[in-house]
Order: C-alpha cells, then structure tokens, then sequence
C-alpha cells in the first residue's frame, strides 16, 4: 500500500533511501468505502488526510436547489488534500464515485515526516500545487470550450492521470461515472452529455461500454480539443531531468 | 414575466425544428406573453434515458441558466415553465 503513495510522491520528487524508509513505516489503515458514500463531508473537522489507493472519488458542493457540482476527481494515488488539517472545517465534500480503498494518514504521522524529510515536504507541496494547477484548467474548461472539447478533455486529462498511475490499458481505463455525474462535473445536463458522448463516439474518438472507456485515438483526441498535458507536471512529461534540485536543503537526496 | 395580479401568462408552444447535433430535432418555440422564452426539444435519440421526454434545450430571460427536469408531457413542461414564469 505505501507503494502507492511513494510512487505518487516520486513521480514528483525524487525521494531519499531514508525517505522511503520512513514512507514505508507508516502505520496506515486502509478501508474499503462503497460507492457513492460520503468520505467527509463539508462542515466538518478534517482530521486525517485520505488518499485514495483504489476507485474514484470526487470532491463536490452542493447548492440549495439540490443542484451537485464536482469539482475535482481523485483517482488512485490522489490525496484528498493534504493540508486540509490545517483549517478548521471542510468547505466542501468529499465523496466515492465507484468502490473505493481509501487510507487514512493521520496528521501527526504527516508532520513528522515532512518535518524530518524534506523531499517529502517538498513532493506534498508538488501534489497540492498540482491540485490547484488541475482546478485551473477545470476553470478553463469550464469557461472557455465547446461541451465536446471540454468533454474530451476531461478523458485525455483521465488518461495521463491513470496511465502515471498504471491503470491503462490499451488506452482503455475504468470510468465509474454515470452520465449525471459527467453532467454534475462539466457544468452541463444530462442530454448534453449523452449528446456529446455520442458524437465523440460517432467521429470514432471513443468508445464506452460497461463503465470501461477506450481512446481509440489518442492523437486525434487530444488534437480534438487541444489538450496540453503540462498543467499535470507529471514526470514523464515534464522537464524534470532539467530541473535544479539542488535547493537548499535538499542534500541532493534522492 | 412581469405580471400584475392574477392574470395568468399566455403560453403558446410553436413547432420548431432545432439543430442538436443529434437526432433530437423537433422542437416548440415557448412563446409567453409574446415573447420567445425558452426552446423545449423532444428527445428522439435511442439512449436517452428518458426518450420520448422534452428538454428544457434553452431558456431566455427569467429561464436562462435554469436546470429543468426532463417532461413526460409538453403539458408537464407548460406547468413547469408557467410556474418559473411567474414566480416573484
């Protein structure tokens, strides 16, 4: 399980033998949480960080008229932020998607480590930068593109997060949400989401049966709603090996 | 829909065929009072969950924005619009 979570890490950071020394000797619980269960929910007092080893989940508010709003989604390998301890009560909440393991960091294991391993410090810092980096491109999603792009975006943005995570296949990843739930996260209804998932289908961008999506053409797809992987900084596409590490204290750990 | 009293908004449902990009086409103009308020389109395409329902394609004015459930009827969306209408 604590692969997981120094995968995560390390495909931000490089991490010290002694950092994943003290990863792996977290006592962490891990918990099985059904589908469409509330993880935490807005109003109340964060006490552990979750991460999320296995399933969907999604962070989402909900308005008087009933109206939902997700507004991110966490895969495996997602933290459900990790500084959120430090304030008072969740503004919004957190809740599964499809089935979920989930585990629970309790905050003072995350203060000591990142107090005594500052590339943990540091790759915590990255996941909390990428989360905003990700918020910012939803808001661009949001306001700026056509409902197909924006759609299609959403699956390219699913397909570079899953596959850092390894879970695609041949282009084809697990997809629990139910169109309401598509609708609920793109700011759109339900007939245009059906509506869009058919015309991306008939141009033969996509194909999705039994909650398993299939990019049948990743090239075209990205092209199609002109998908720029750099707000992910993920590794594998980033100028990582160009980077400066040497900040002070680093001790060029890793 | 500014209203004085009780008089109650005249709604007329004009046929209309609509671009969805999809195979939902046909369409009514909502028209209130004289004024074009909204778009509703029946939903024709097979995996609709509620095929054969109207949509609340657009709304104008007071309507814009609005989320609408989908309507068995078109008098089930006339009682639903005329509501919103009027609503202070």
């Amino acid at each position: 399980m604590q692969q997981a979570l120094t995968r995560k890490l390390e495909s931000f950071e490089p991490l010290s033998d002694q950092a994943r020394w003290a990863l792996n000797r977290l006592v962490l619980k891990v918990r099985q949480v059904g589908a469409r269960q509330n993880l935490i929910q807005e109003g109340d007092k964060p006490d552990n960080v979750l991460l999320i080893l296995d399933g969907f989940a999604c962070r989402y508010k909900m308005l008087p008229d009933g109206q939902r709003q997700i507004m991110a989604l966490l895969v495996p390998g997602d933290f459900c932020d990790l500084n959120v301890f430090i304030l008072d009560e969740m503004d919004h909440s957190i809740g599964t998607i499809s089935a979920c393991k989930v585990v629970d960091v309790p905050r003072q294991a995350i203060d000591e480590i990142t107090a005594h391993h500052p590339s943990i410090a540091r790759a915590f810092w990255w996941c909390t930068l990428v989360d905003g980096a990700v918020l910012r491109e939803w808001l661009v999603n949001m306001g700026g593109r056509a409902p197909d792009q924006r759609i299609a975006h959403l699956l390219c943005e699913l397909l570079m997060r899953l596959e850092a995570v390894g879970r695609v296949t041949d282009n084809s990843y697990a997809f629990p949400l139910t169109q309401t739930e598509i609708a609920d996260t793109m700011g759109l209804s339900d007939v245009h989401v059906n509506r869009t998932l058919r015309e991306l289908r008939t141009l033969g961008l996509i194909h999705l049966k039994h909650r398993v999506l299939t990019i049948l053409d990743v090239e075209r797809l990205k092209a199609f709603c002109s998908f720029a992987p750099n707000y992910l900084h993920l590794r594998n596409t980033r100028w990582g090996e160009r980077r400066d590490l040497s900040w002070p204290g680093t001790a060029k750990e890793g | 829909m500014s209203e004085q009293g009780n008089v109650e908004t005249l709604i007329v449902l004009q046929p209309i065929a609509v671009d969805t990009a999809s195979p939902d086409r046909e369409g009514r103009l909502v028209i209130a009072n004289g004024l074009l308020v909204a778009v509703l389109v029946r939903l024709d395409y097979p995996e609709h969950d509620n095929i054969g329902n109207w949509f609340l394609e657009v709304g104008f004015g007071r309507l814009q924005g609005k989320n609408a459930p989908t309507f068995p009827d078109l008098e089930d969306a006339t009682r639903w619009l005329r509501r919103h209408l009027e609503a202070a």
